[in-house]
């Protein structure tokens, strides 16, 4: 049996709304009825002989009772509403009927509202966007690293498409013409949605971790213990908090595979934060020296 | 007095036919087109957004049909404010009409 549902994984922008309305109707005539739309994501059921034209649109419902016999009282039924506020709708196709009979917003006040609407709530994006590129913006020169530059980068790229969907549709004109965004546009645009945690793979390609040893005595010299290894996936700055505590001075090293020492410091009294390593891929280990009793703190992000 | 804005074209019918009774918004779409000629229709989107609105405003409210056989269907009806509103926007077209006949 030939399978009778579908997904297809499609991103429209809200001012390519119309184009997405056309997809519809044309998936409908091949036999492909939207069972629900999404923004990511639509399904649809196999059902032939019928053919149904769509609307689409964006609204912040108040009365939802309300809103959906409006639209039935003139034969549209309600298909379903995604978390964004976009609200789909369908109506049997019939060649006798005006053009008209397929409109939902039949003024340009009404059309330039829907647009008012979701550049109310993308200004309110822009502004929470800002805000967050901002915090990403000062750690990037306090403590840069890569998943702060992806974030920072994603948000920055998220930032300026919805400008440019906020200019686009404050001329609901212009919104009806432009019908066509490339796929380029489409892919950067999925890219950018999930630009926030578009980071989140680095983050755990990291070592990070945190490591203690003390000993309040010992009997002979602790010399060259290598006593953690980690690995590194990808060249970035890495930072260390090294905390050493002894009675003579001790010695705290960080090797690289081929032995090299990455950072070493002796001290007998020691506390610093955020010492930046540069490191390149590899296999590392910490090694520490030691006389007499001592405590050794750290932690690695 | 403050000079009110001039109405869109669906406001406007939404009002005047309200002016004679109360009715559903499929009421409203059909009795527009009939006094356009067919000319002016309210698509749903127009419609709920103008009724949101003109609720809001306070020149119309929503009540629920008695009648048999449509009870709990919901209905739109005009307030003092709406009519206020409507004759506002009459007298207003009537000056404008005037002035063209001067012309």
């Amino acid at each position: 049996m030939a399978k009778n549902t579908k997904t297809i994984w499609k991103m429209y922008s809200a001012w390519n709304y119309e184009k997405e309305i056309e997809d519809l109707n044309k998936l409908s005539e091949q036999g492909w009825q939207l069972v629900k739309g999404g923004l990511l994501h639509s399904k649809f059921k196999k059902e032939s002989g019928v053919r149904f034209c769509y609307q689409l649109e964006y609204r912040d419902v108040e009365d939802m009772g309300r809103y959906i016999e409006t639209f039935r009282e003139q034969g549209w039924e309600y298909v379903n509403s995604t978390f964004n506020h976009w609200h789909y709708f369908r109506k049997a196709w019939d060649p006798a009927l005006p053009e008209e009979a397929y409109e939902i917003f039949t003024d340009r006040e009404s059309l330039r509202e829907m647009s008012k609407g979701w550049i109310r709530v993308a200004l309110i994006a822009i502004v929470l966007l800002a805000g967050f590129a901002v915090s990403r913006g000062i750690r990037m020169i306090d403590k840069p690293q890569l998943p702060t530059l992806v974030q920072l980068l994603a948000l920055l790229l998220e930032i300026g498409l919805l400008l440019r969907g906020v200019l686009i549709m404050r001329n609901p004109d212009a919104s009806r013409n432009r019908r066509h965004d490339s796929a380029v546009l489409t892919a950067i645009l999925v890219v950018a949605l999930f630009g926030a945690v578009a980071a989140l793979p680095l983050t755990l390609l990291r070592p990070s971790f945190s490591t203690e040893q003390r000993a309040s005595a010992v009997d002979e010299p602790i010399v060259d213990n290598r006593w953690v290894d980690f690995t590194v996936k990808y060249p970035d700055n890495y930072y260390l908090d090294l905390e050493m505590q002894a009675e003579k001075p001790m010695t705290f090293i960080i090797y690289n595979e081929a032995g090299e020492t990455v950072y070493t410091r002796t001290e007998s009294s020691f506390r610093e934060e955020d010492i930046k390593l540069k490191l390149p891929v590899g296999t590392y280990s910490f090694s520490m020296s030691c006389e007499t009793g001592f405590e050794i703190r750290c932690n690695l992000n | 007095m403050k000079r009110s804005e001039p109405l869109s074209e669906s406001y406007y019918y939404i009002l005047l036919c309200l002016a004679k009774g109360a009715t559903h918004g499929y009421g409203i779409m059909q009795m527009t087109q009939k006094l356009s000629d067919g000319d002016v229709t309210i698509g749903s989107g127009t419609m709920y957004g103008a009724t949101s609105n003109m609720m809001k405003k306070g020149w119309i409210r929503e009540i629920l049909s008695d009648e048999p056989g449509q009870e709990r269907r919901r209905l739109y009806q005009l307030t003092d404010a709406g009519r206020e509103a409507l004759r506002a926007e009459i007298t207003r077209l009537r000056r404008m009409l005037a002035n063209a006949e001067e012309v």
